[in-house]
């Protein structure tokens, strides 16, 4: 899988900042390791140039006390210290083979040069520093330890790595919080769009002082406003048409009630189709209350709601106000309460009654239960159930099951479902179809329940 | 001025009150078409209907004519519907009922600050309207009829008088609020739910307007209580309903 942009930012930084000081760390070691040699290199060579002197007035004296001298000089310090002389080797401090001097640091020093080496002598590292004395037929030998120095090397060079580690990191830190940064709008564009997406048409963008930001700003909310104007306008149009028609609406209505009362002055053809006209105009009613409901529901937000709605109580209420024989509810303890409209919770459970009582035959069990936070009501009917295919179709306008064209008497307005699944979205809700234990179809409405 | 009788065969006459005479309703409409059907089948549903087309003529009309019950659109020519309500219920305690094709929230809490007893959206059948009309007219007497007076903190009601006094001083409400507070008086402390109060008072079966009660108990507390954003008498029930506190 290929990195994402902002992780390769970070590595990038990262290994960048590695590099950097990688090199940096390099040369510093180097260096710093050349100075401090040199350093000890000298100090050792000035100090093995004054024993040698001090050697070389004992051997001019002649005197007894060569031994304790030498003695002496290695008594304070981890040196040794080896003096060739024609007739052999004298030595001091630590046992040290004199064949282990390397031949070219004699020679130089017989030549009468004094000479500096660095070796390890018994696995420590060491610097020799040969001196000519006596008159030059002599060679003072003196080895410093270097343990100090090296020590001190390895100790710089852990602390040089551990800062190049750390640099590493923080470079990557650096550049994953960077790298965010700097794509922080597109982040912001990626939630407005799945916003936008999801309904949410007034999401805007904000105003980015950056130029080539701003310009993506403006075209994504002139878009999106051009988006919402529409879609309001659709929505507008419908609840227009539907608001004129309330006055002929109500005309007609008052009309065929007068007609109705005389339903029995008409006989024959007049009278069949006086009936038409009558069951016609109610279901041309249902239809537009049912079309400016959903409509007036797309341009206005909900009002001052928030009502705290005991939903058992409420079904009860529903069902005592339906002329159908009324069924037993089931609830869970403790009712279950939600939290919103009133008027959206009746329509609901109506509108979910009235499609039982229009598809299936009428509902046969009533429930409204709570689980995990959320509340459920569930309306479950006997009829034929609802395929696996026309589970979520039929909550669309004027979707007609597989019952299409089967409007006998007292069709709905095509709206019933679609209203219910209008009003539980409003309510923060979800609502969908179930198979019935035993035949039949299930419909469940899951609302959040309110605080009690 | 156009009066119409009542035509055809009336199932039942609306009563007004004790005397049995019918209602007479003021139907103030500007579309013509409208005042017809629904005059005709208000007739029918043993409603007498004078009609008026704008605010102005209504005003006329109530000098020379009484009524029972104001049926009033909104948008009518002229003086403006809710100026009509305002200046109604200014004059009296006469029963509005609003009849609009505005329906939104606003609208409907609108109306009924402006002093209206119900609020019905268009479409409607005269059948609904004429049970709305019943209710209003309907004299409401507590369920223990032997009962003198309620009392409820420093409110005094006497139901038979229609009379309701405030620390002594007398209170006018109108007929709907005067209602609303002996209903809720009656059960004594006991919580009545926003359904029985809707069914008791407007004669609502179900699917009452919500908002109607709200707005007429905010108007019941403005006249009843000694701060109405702090009521000590009529108390809401988060979730269930209203009730009274202090009744003797």
């Amino acid at each position: 899988m290929p990195l994402t942009l902002r992780r390769r930012v970070a590595t990038a930084f990262g290994l960048g900042s590695l590099l950097l000081t990688g090199v940096l760390a390099a040369a510093t070691w180097n260096l710093a390791g050349d100075y401090m040699l040199r350093q000890r290199e000298q100090s050792a060579v000035r100090q093995a140039e004054v024993n040698a002197l001090l050697v070389a007035n004992s051997l001019r004296s002649g005197s007894e006390g060569l031994g304790e001298l030498l003695a002496g000089l290695t008594s304070d310090s981890p040196t040794s210290v080896l003096l060739q002389r024609p007739g052999g080797w004298i030595t001091s401090g630590r046992r040290i083979d004199p064949t282990v001097l390397p031949d070219d640091l004699m020679d130089e020093a017989s030549a009468g040069v004094p000479a500096s080496r660095r070796l390890d002598v018994d696995r420590v590292p060491v610097m020799a520093v040969a001196v000519p004395t006596g008159g030059g037929s002599d060679v003072f030998v003196q080895l410093f330890p270097l343990l100090e120095l090296h020590r001190s090397l390895s100790f710089l060079g852990v602390v040089l790595v551990a800062g190049v580690a750390s640099s590493g990191f923080l470079g990557f830190g650096l550049g994953a919080w960077a790298s965010r940064r700097a794509l922080r709008p597109l982040a912001e564009l990626t939630a407005a769009a799945s916003r936008v997406a999801s309904g949410e048409l007034h999401t805007r963008l904000p105003q980015y002082r950056d130029r080539d930001l701003a310009a993506l700003a403006t075209a994504f909310n002139d878009t999106t406003e051009a988006l919402e104007a529409r879609v309001r306008r659709d929505a507008r149009f419908a609840g227009d048409v539907s608001h004129e028609l309330r006055s002929p609406l109500t005309t007609m209505t008052n009309a065929a009630a007068v007609l109705r009362r005389r339903r029995a002055e008409l006989t024959g053809a007049a009278g069949q189709a006086l009936d038409l006209l009558l069951s016609e105009v109610a279901r041309f009613e249902r239809m537009v209350v049912d079309l400016l409901e959903i409509s007036r529901d797309h341009q206005q937000a909900d009002g001052p709601t928030g009502e705290i709605v005991d939903l058992a109580e409420l079904v009860r209420n529903v069902l005592a106000a339906r002329s159908r024989a009324p069924i037993a509810v089931e609830v869970g303890a403790p009712p279950p309460v939600v939290q919103g409209d009133r008027r959206r919770l009746d329509r609901i459970v109506s509108n979910l009654l009235d499609n039982a009582d229009r598809y299936a035959g009428g509902a046969v069990r009533l429930a409204v239960l709570r689980a995990r936070g959320r509340v459920r009501i569930e309306v479950d009917d006997a009829g034929p159930g609802v395929p696996e295919d026309m589970r979520e179709r039929v909550f669309e306008r004027f979707a007609r099951g597989t019952q299409a064209g089967q409007r006998g008497q007292g069709g709905g307005s095509g709206l019933g479902l679609a209203l219910v699944a209008q009003h539980v979205r409003h309510l923060g809700g979800r609502v969908w179809i179930e198979d019935r234990p035993g035949g039949g179809a299930r419909f469940v409405v899951e609302l959040p329940e309110a605080e009690h | 001025m156009m009066q119409r009788s009542t035509r055809g065969a009336p199932v039942r006459s609306l009563d007004r009150g004790a005397d049995g005479t019918q209602a007479r309703l003021l139907l103030v409409e500007d579309d013509e078409r409208i005042r017809q059907a629904l005059g005709l089948a208000l007739a029918d549903e043993g409603c007498e209907v004078v009609e008026a087309g704008s605010g102005e003529e209504a005003f006329d009309l109530l000098e020379t004519t009484r009524v029972d019950v104001v049926l009033l659109d909104l948008m009518l020519p002229g003086v403006d519907g809710l100026d009509v309500c305002r200046t109604l219920r200014a004059r009296g305690d006469l029963p509005i009922i609003i009849v609009s094709a505005r329906a939104d929230s606003a609208d409907v809490i609108e109306g009924l600050e402006a002093g209206a007893d119900d609020y019905v959206t268009k479409p409607l059948v005269a059948s609904e309207l004429a049970a709305r009309i019943r209710a209003l007219l309907r004299r409401r007497h507590p369920a223990d009829a032997a009962r003198r007076s309620l009392v409820v903190g420093e409110i005094e009601i006497f139901p038979d008088e229609e009379v309701v006094r405030r620390a002594g001083t007398q209170v006018h409400l109108t007929r709907t609020e005067f209602r609303l507070l002996v209903e809720l008086a009656a059960a004594e402390g006991r919580v009545v739910t926003r359904e029985e109060l809707l069914k008791r008072v407007w004669g609502y079966d179900y699917f009452g307007d919500t908002r109607l009660l709200d707005v007429h108990i905010r108007r019941l507390r403005r006249k009843v209580e000694r701060d109405p954003d702090a009521p000590e008498s009529v108390l809401t029930v988060r979730g269930r309903g209203y009730k009274v506190s202090g009744t003797a």
